[in-house]
């Protein structure tokens, strides 16, 4: 087997073990990729700066406790 | 909204809903399936986007802007998505009770719908064994789906 085939494994190991959080945390997960999904889906690259092209910031869901 | 009449139920689907049984998935949106008290009139969302302009949610494109997510409002267009709705779990998501569509229901409104986007809900809804094919097979079968069910096994899962 290859390097590149256990790295492939082991990402796609991580990606399942990710099915074990919580609810709430994997959508803050996908809030946090959203608005580079969103300027990819437009032909745009996100922006470098991290800081949000949109003029609405997005804001955090509330921290789980 | 539901309290104020605004709708009569509703219930998470969509990504944010199939977030809940699978690996998290990136999306743009957060879907809400609705039945509203009324259907009549062309405009049967009006009421909710009044309601929501009132307390300072604003329009965006298709959706309401709540927070971080455009939040789009969907009325429950056929027996399948308003059965969905009627046999919705309710969920805690960090303390708030929320009502979300079903596991079942979710892979089974993905293959009617067909993209690829849903045929890979369906795939990750399977793996995560919170439904089952026998599961699937039957709801398809009740909502006239059988042939779509059968196309997506032979193409996805039948070695």
């Amino acid at each position: 087997m290859t390097d590149t085939l256990r790295l492939l494994e082991r990402q796609a190991a991580w990606q399942k073990s990710r099915v074990a959080l919580t609810w709430a945390e994997k959508v803050r997960m996908a809030e946090a990729v959203r608005e580079s999904v969103s300027q990819l889906s437009r032909g745009r690259p996100p922006a470098a700066s991290g800081v949000p092209a949109s003029k609405d910031p997005p804001r955090s869901l509330p921290r789980q406790q | 909204m539901r309290a104020a009449g605004v709708i009569s139920e509703y219930a998470l689907f969509g990504a944010i809903a199939q977030m809940r049984y699978t690996e998290p998935v990136a999306t743009l949106d957060a879907d809400v399936l609705v039945a509203m008290p009324s259907s009549e009139g062309l405009d049967v969302l009006r009421p909710i986007y009044e309601f929501c302009a009132h307390r300072g949610y604003r329009p965006e494109g298709e959706a309401v802007r709540v927070g971080a997510w455009p939040v789009q409002f969907i009325p429950a267009f056929s027996p399948l998505t308003q059965e969905a709705l009627e046999q919705a779990a309710t969920a805690d998501f960090e303390g708030v009770s929320l009502r979300v569509v079903g596991a079942d229901y979710l892979a089974v409104i993905a293959l009617s719908v067909g993209r690829a986007k849903d045929q890979a809900r369906i795939l990750g809804l399977l793996e995560s064994a919170t439904v089952g094919r026998e599961q699937v097979a039957r709801l398809a079968a009740r909502h006239g789906l059988t042939e779509a069910w059968r196309r997506f096994e032979s193409r996805f899962l039948n070695d």
